[in-house]
C-alpha cells in the first residue's frame, strides 16, 4: 500500500471516529441520567421498597394499590384542570404577543426579552415571589386592588382560587416560551403568500385565518405537546407557592409522585406512579402524532 | 513511518481514545475528591445551612482533631429538601458519616437501618443530664441512634403597645399561662385593636404542621396511642382541640394566609411585624428580626393551655450512618459535640436552647434577651413524652404529611373537626399498615 493510500485510509478511520466524538459525551449522559434511571425505575416499580436497592418483589402491587388510593383521583383531576388552564391560555397569548411583536414596532426587541425573561427565571424563585406578590395579607396584588377600591382576594388560600393563582403564574412564566416560537414560525411564512392574499383582497383577519395559522399548525402542534410536558412536570413552582394545599386542591400527579417518594418513603409506589405520568405523555403524543399526519395529508 | 500528531484521532484509534478519555475522567475526579492524605480517618459531618453553626462545628471539628491524630473532619452543608437529599446519598453510600437531623425525620432512618447504634460512645452520665423526652429522641429498644443536641419550642409573643391598650397583663409563669378561653378572649380583643388579625401560629411550611399537635396534647388527647403506632386522632380530646382550631379561622382570629401548606417563610412574624396581629405562638427565631425591627415593643409569656401543657418539639439530634467508614470515630465525634462542654459554646454562638437539662440561660450566657431564652428553656420541659415517642417514631414523616391535609381542610372550613378527624384517622391508619 502506497503512503497516499495508507493516509487516505487513516482519514476515513478518522472520520468514521469524529461522530462518536461528538456523540459519546451526549450519550454518556443520556445513558447516565436518562436510560439508566428510566431502567431503574421500571424495576422499582415491582418492588415493595422504602429506599433505593433493598426492595422486596412484588409484581404488579404497586400498581393494584393505586386503584383504592383516593389521592390519586384528585391529583389526576387537579392535573387535568391545570393542564387545561395553561396550555391553551400560554399558547394564546404567546401567538398574540408573537403576531404583535412581527410587527416593525419601536422598542420591539425590548419586549420580546421582556416578555421571555420569566422563562429564564428559575421555578422556586418565580415561586417565592409570586407567594410575596399573592400574599393575601400583604402582597403586592391585594394592595392593588384595595387602591383600586376593590375587595382583598384569597389569592392563594381558598381553594378555588389558589388553583386559578397557580394557573396566572405558570401562564406568565410561559408565553414567552410559545412567543418566542410562533415568532419564529411566522417570520418563515413567505411573505409573497400574504402579499398576494392581500392584493387579491383578502383582510388581515382572512390572511391569517387561511395563511398564518395552516402553516403554524406544525408549529401549534409541538409547542401543544411540549406545553402539556411542561405542565404535566410542573412541580418547583406549586410546591412552593401552595404545597399541594389548600387541602388537596392544588396536589397535582407530579407533587405527589414526590410525596409519595421522599415523604412516605414509599419508592417503589412512587416509581409506578411516575410510569403512570409516562404513559399518559406517551399516549397524548401518539395521539398528536397522528393528527399531525392526518393535518399534513390533508394539506 | 507514520509522521502524524501524538493525538489526532487517526494515529490513536478507537480504543486509545476511550482510553485517554477515561484515564482524563479518572484524573479529573480523582482531582475534585480532595481526598485526606492515605491513613487519615477521615469524618464528615452535615448540618443546616446556618453560618454560625457551621463556624461552630468546624471549631468543635478541629478541637476533635487535635485529640485524635490521624483523624480529619470536614462541616459540609445538607443542601435541597432533606428526604430527598439524604435517602439518594444513603442509596450511593456517599451519605456523610455524621448527620444534624430533627426529631421529626430520625425516627425512620433509626428503624430502616441508615443510622447505626451509637450507645458503645456516648458516655454513661450523659443520660442522666437528659429529660425523658429528650432522651427518647434518638433512644430505641436496641439502642441510642442519635443524641439530641439542641431544642426550641414554642411560646406567646405579644405586642406591648397591643396589650396595654386592651388592659391585660400576659402571664409570666408556666402555672400561669392563658388557658385556651382565655387566649381566644384576648385574641378577640387584640383583633379590634389590629383592625386585622388577633395572632398567629408559626408554621413554616407543610413539613413543619406538627407544630400544631401540642394543641392535642394540650386538651389531653393524643396523635398515636401508647404504642407511639396506633393512630389515635378519634378520641373526643383530639376532635376538641381541632374545633379549636377552627374556631381561629371562623372567627376571624387567624389569617387563612397562615396555614402550614400555603403562605411561605414565616407568615406569623411577618404578620406580627407589619401590627396585622397582636399575638403570635413561635419559636425563638423571631426573636432577633424583632429586637432589629420593633426594639423593646414585643414581649414574651409561655406557651397556652388547656387541659395540660404541651409545646412544640423543635431542634436537632445527632446522628451517625451506615455509609460511615470509621462509625466509631464518628460516634466519638456525636459524643463530644453534645457533652455539656462543646452543647454550651454552641448554643451561645448559635443562640440555641441546650437538650441537657443542667444547662440554663446563666449558664450559656446569651449575648442578649436572657430571660426570654430561660423562658424558652422552661417551656421545654411541657413536651410531653408521648408526642416526642410519636413524632419520633418510624412512619412520622408520612403522617405528618396526613395531619397537614386534614388539619388545613379542617381549620379552613372544608371539613367539620369530625371529618377532619375521621378521615386523618383512616389516612393514618393506610399510612401504619404499609
Amino acid at each position: 500500500m502506497s503512503l497516499r493510500t495508507e493516509r487516505a485510509a487513516d482519514r476515513r478511520r478518522g472520520g468514521r471516529l469524529v461522530p462518536y466524538v461528538f456523540a459519546g459525551p451526549a450519550a454518556l449522559l443520556f445513558l447516565a441520567f436518562s436510560l439508566i434511571p428510566i431502567v431503574i425505575a421500571i424495576g422499582l416499580s415491582f418492588q415493595d421498597t422504602a429506599s433505593l436497592g433493598d426492595g422486596e418483589w412484588i409484581g404488579g402491587g404497586n400498581f393494584a394499590s393505586m386503584t383504592s388510593d383516593p389521592l390519586i383521583g384528585t391529583a389526576l383531576m387537579n392535573t387535568l384542570v391545570f393542564t387545561v388552564g395553561t396550555v391553551p391560555t400560554s399558547m394564546a397569548i404567546g401567538l398574540a404577543l408573537a403576531i404583535a411583536l412581527n410587527r416593525p414596532l419601536p422598542g420591539r426587541s425590548v419586549f420580546r426579552a421582556l416578555f421571555f425573561v420569566p422563562m429564564v427565571a428559575a421555578g422556586v424563585v418565580v415561586g417565592v415571589i409570586m407567594s410575596w406578590i399573592f400574599n393575601g395579607d400583604y402582597g403586592v396584588a391585594n394592595n392593588l386592588l384595595e387602591a383600586l377600591g376593590l375587595g382583598r382576594l384569597p389569592w392563594l388560600t381558598a381553594p378555588g382560587w389558589a388553583m386559578a393563582t397557580l394557573v396566572i403564574v405558570v401562564v406568565w412564566t410561559r408565553i414567552g416560551f410559545c412567543m418566542v416560537i410562533y415568532l419564529g414560525a411566522l417570520q418563515s411564512i413567505p411573505s409573497e403568500l400574504k402579499e398576494a392574499a392581500a392584493i387579491d383582497g383578502a383582510s388581515r383577519w382572512a390572511r391569517f385565518r387561511t395563511i398564518s395559522w395552516p402553516m403554524l399548525r406544525p408549529t401549534t402542534s409541538i409547542l401543544l405537546i411540549l406545553n402539556v410536558v411542561f405542565s404535566l412536570q410542573a412541580f418547583d413552582v406549586i410546591y412552593v407557592m401552595t404545597g399541594g394545599g389548600p387541602g388537596f386542591s392544588t396536589t397535582v400527579l407530579i407533587q405527589y409522585v414526590f410525596r409519595s417518594a421522599f415523604v412516605d418513603a414509599r419508592m417503589g409506589y412512587a416509581a409506578a406512579l411516575g410510569l403512570v405520568l409516562v404513559a399518559i405523555l406517551l399516549v397524548f403524543t401518539l395521539l398528536r402524532q397522528r393528527a399531525n399526519r392526518k393535518a399534513e395529508e390533508m394539506l | 513511518m507514520r509522521a502524524s500528531h501524538p493525538l489526532s484521532a487517526t494515529a490513536m484509534g478507537r480504543r486509545g481514545f476511550i482510553a485517554l478519555a477515561g484515564i482524563s475522567i479518572a484524573g479529573a475526579l480523582a482531582a475534585c475528591s480532595g481526598s485526606p492524605p492515605s491513613g487519615t480517618k477521615h469524618i464528615r459531618l452535615s448540618t443546616w445551612n446556618i453560618p454560625t453553626d457551621i463556624a461552630s462545628y468546624q471549631a468543635i471539628a478541629d478541637a476533635f482533631v487535635a485529640k485524635h491524630p490521624g483523624t480529619s473532619v470536614a462541616v459540609e452543608v445538607t443542601t435541597g429538601q432533606f428526604h430527598q437529599w439524604f435517602i439518594t446519598r444513603l442509596a450511593a453510600d456517599l451519605a456523610p458519616d455524621v448527620i444534624r437531623i430533627t426529631p421529626q425525620q430520625i425516627g425512620r432512618y433509626a428503624a430502616n437501618g441508615s443510622l447505626v447504634d451509637i450507645s458503645g460512645a456516648i458516655p454513661d452520665d450523659y443520660r442522666g443530664d437528659y429529660s425523658d423526652p429528650f432522651w427518647a429522641i434518638g433512644a430505641r429498644e436496641d439502642g441510642v441512634y442519635g443524641v439530641f443536641q439542641h431544642t426550641d419550642n414554642f411560646i406567646t409573643y405579644f405586642n406591648r403597645g397591643v396589650m396595654d391598650r386592651i388592659g391585660v397583663t400576659p402571664p409570666t409563669a408556666l402555672a400561669d399561662a392563658w388557658t385556651w378561653d382565655e387566649f381566644l378572649e384576648i385574641a378577640t380583643e387584640t383583633k379590634k385593636v389590629t383592625g386585622r388579625y388577633g395572632f398567629g401560629y408559626g408554621w413554616t411550611g407543610p413539613e413543619t404542621a406538627y407544630r400544631w399537635m401540642p394543641l392535642v396534647y394540650q386538651n389531653g388527647g393524643a396523635f398515636l396511642g401508647e404504642d407511639g403506632e396506633t393512630p389515635s386522632m378519634d378520641t373526643e380530646e383530639a376532635v376538641g382541640a381541632l374545633a379549636f382550631g377552627r374556631r381561629w379561622y371562623e372567627e376571624g382570629l387567624v389569617s387563612t394566609g397562615n396555614l402550614s401548606k400555603t403562605g411561605g417563610g414565616d407568615v406569623a412574624r411577618n404578620l406580627f411585624l407589619t401590627g396585622q396581629i397582636g399575638m403570635m405562638l413561635n419559636n425563638p427565631e423571631s426573636m432577633a428580626q424583632l429586637d432589629e425591627e420593633m426594639p423593646g415593643e414585643w414581649g414574651t409569656a409561655p406557651m397556652i393551655r388547656n387541659a395540660g401543657e404541651a409545646s412544640d418539639l423543635g431542634g436537632n439530634a445527632l446522628a451517625v450512618t451506615k455509609s460511615s467508614r470509621h462509625p466509631e470515630l464518628a460516634a466519638e465525634l456525636v459524643a463530644m459535640i453534645t457533652s455539656r462542654e462543646q452543647m454550651r459554646f454552641f448554643c451561645h454562638e448559635g443562640n440555641w436552647l441546650p437538650a441537657r437539662s443542667s444547662l440554663d440561660a446563666e449558664d450559656i450566657g446569651y449575648a442578649a434577651n436572657s430571660d426570654t431564652m430561660q423562658r424558652f428553656i422552661d417551656q421545654g420541659a411541657t413536651i410531653p413524652l408521648p408526642m416526642v415517642r410519636a413524632q419520633s417514631g418510624e412512619y412520622f414523616s408520612s403522617l405528618n404529611a396526613v395531619f397537614a391535609d386534614y388539619l388545613d381542610l379542617c381549620l379552613i372550613g372544608q371539613l367539620s373537626p369530625r371529618d377532619a378527624s375521621r378521615q386523618m384517622m383512616e389516612a393514618m391508619r393506610s399510612v401504619t399498615a404499609n
